[in-house]
């Protein structure tokens, strides 16, 4: 960032992609209060991708279905490019883990339907359409549908129809946690190679500490009952670079030891509750 | 790049597939077969006596009898009009009012529990009152079979709308699609199979109702035919009458079904629904 914008002026003036400050969701759950997230305070740069991990229960998911803006009910502030989410909206894209295609639309269709609201010219659409099936490589299958694509490849579609509005943030709810290992590994090369090249602002929740590690620039690891940030870890470039480096297995270490923390928290309140 | 693409099929949809339509023809002609063999064989052993079931070659006679001096068409033709005119004056009331209590709660709330009570009473309980206010002409015929179609489409529009999946509904949200948008493409497409099953019982309920008010008050028509085959106690009037009648409800529920295929496409590779 800095060697592109070397004036000193725009880092002033640059407003962090996303912004929460104090942020507390809560669910009423058999009329009882149940909290969900407590206390989160985070803050994504522009062009930054950060990777969150945690135990499930952890209030991830709900994090970004609040920066989406699926639900208004929450205390503390949301800011998306300096603005209060309000609504959902084109600037904020998702990819969840089930890959939410509509059976009765094509490969194409699927993602030109998250182009209904777009203002380009016809023209304009199919060929942004089109570059992003090329992008995920699946321009031979535009007119399959998904009842006939492999996981993968229907999770591929997907990103596509996430990043097809070039939105200034993409959130990404497990999107590979239901694929095999294998398709996992590559997609994981792909999101990164993808993301970086349509210099999107990222938001990324896994089990996986691995793909956390390998794909974030920063990684957040969350603790449950309520969901809080325990700690943010810078990615140093040699970890994010090599999956076998000494950064790389440092960090992942130190974070299962993190989350193991968690865990064993967990079990012991069930336990009592048991 | 190379791409994986899963061939198998869900085991369940290999099964049927698995059936050519030759065995599919001949598991469907078997029944009626046996049953038309077990009717001759009791017939001809005399039991019952002949007054009460008679045997199939007297029917059959009935039928050449019927159909060469012109009067079975003319039945048939009478019926099949009062039908079509009661099932398309039902259907689109039954459409829109179904979709109201679907989509609108304040609708469903004002309207679904008189709405539930009018449904509970037969469409036979209200002809006595149905006469006074529109007599015993062809009228009361069209009334009565676009009521008893307009309840089961009203019931099925409702509970395909309530049972789209709120996952998709979400998307919808995330793509910030105005209400149009949400309804033309996504929950009119996932409603359509519901929405085909209740066109399918419509049409079942408008031939039930076609026979009793032409039972109740007609001088031509299939259910004449069954009165008039009765009150001389010809009962192979009956049987032609019911055997007509239920022959053409298998083709309009088969071109029915076929039409739900042609305009859902998605579904070509899985001919036997899911």
């Amino acid at each position: 960032m800095n060697q592109i914008y070397p004036s000193p002026t725009f880092q002033v003036e640059s407003i962090p992609a996303l912004e929460i400050h104090h942020l507390d969701k809560s669910f009423t759950v058999a009329g009882r209060e149940l909290k969900v997230l407590a206390g989160v305070d985070l803050s994504v740069k522009i062009g930054e991708f950060v990777t969150i991990v945690g135990a499930s229960g952890c209030g991830k998911s709900t994090l970004l279905r609040l920066i989406l803006g699926l639900d208004l009910d929450y205390s503390g502030d949301i800011l998306v490019d300096g603005e209060h989410v309000r609504r959902p909206g084109l600037d904020r894209s998702i990819v969840f883990q089930d890959h939410r295609l509509l059976p009765w639309l094509t490969v194409e269709g699927n993602v030109a339907a998250a182009l209904r609201r777009s203002s380009l010219s016809r023209a304009a659409k199919k060929e942004t359409v089109r570059e992003h099936l090329e992008l995920v490589g699946l321009t031979s299958f535009s007119k399959a549908y998904p009842a006939h694509l492999s996981g993968g490849m229907a999770q591929r579609v997907a990103i596509a129809r996430a990043l097809v509005n070039r939105p200034r943030f993409l959130l990404l709810d497990e999107p590979l946690g239901a694929l095999d290992a294998l398709t996992r590994l590559k997609l994981q090369d792909e999101l990164k190679r993808i993301v970086q090249r349509e210099g999107t602002t990222a938001l990324l929740v896994t089990h996986d500490v691995d793909e956390a590690v390998h794909l974030g620039h920063r990684i957040v690891v969350m603790q449950p009952h309520p969901g809080r940030i325990a700690t943010i870890l810078s990615i140093p470039e040699q970890a994010r670079q090599d999956r076998s480096s000494h950064e790389f297995i440092r960090l992942r270490d130190k974070v299962l030891g993190l989350l193991a923390v968690g865990a064993g928290a967990c079990q012991t309140k069930e336990r009592t509750v048991a | 790049m190379t791409l994986t693409v899963s061939a198998d099929p869900p085991a369940e949809r290999r099964l049927t597939k698995g059936l050519p339509v030759w065995t599919d023809i001949a598991y469907g002609i078997s029944l009626p077969l046996a049953l038309l063999l077990a009717w001759g064989l009791s017939s001809r052993f005399g039991w019952p006596p002949e007054q009460i079931l008679p045997a199939p070659q007297v029917v059959w006679a009935t039928i050449v009898e019927l159909w060469s001096d012109g009067s079975l068409a003319e039945h048939t033709l009478q019926s099949l009009r009062r039908v079509a005119i009661g099932f398309a004056i039902g259907v689109p009331p039954g459409l829109i009012i179904g979709a109201a209590l679907g989509l609108l709660p304040r609708v469903r709330a004002f309207i679904w529990p008189v709405f539930t009570a009018v449904a509970q009473v037969n469409m036979l309980a209200w002809l006595p009152l149905l006469v006074l206010f529109v007599g015993i002409d062809e009228e009361l015929k069209y009334v009565s079979i676009a009521w008893s179609t307009a309840i089961p489409v009203i019931l099925a529009t409702t509970r395909s709308i309530a049972d789209v999946s709120p996952k998709l509904v979400e998307l919808g949200r995330v793509l910030d699609f105005t209400p149009l948008q949400r309804v033309s493409t996504i929950v009119l497409p996932a409603a359509l199979p519901s929405l085909f099953t209740g066109l399918r019982e419509g049409l079942a309920a408008a031939w039930q109702s076609l026979v009793i008010v032409e039972l109740f008050a007609s001088f031509e028509g299939l259910g004449y035919l069954m009165t008039w085959g009765r009150q001389l106690f010809q009962l192979e009037l009956v049987i032609v009458a019911m055997l007509v009648i239920a022959a053409i409800g298998l083709l309009l529920n088969a071109s029915l079904q076929y039409l739900e295929r042609f305009v859902q496409p998605w579904k070509t590779e899985d001919p036997h629904g899911s």
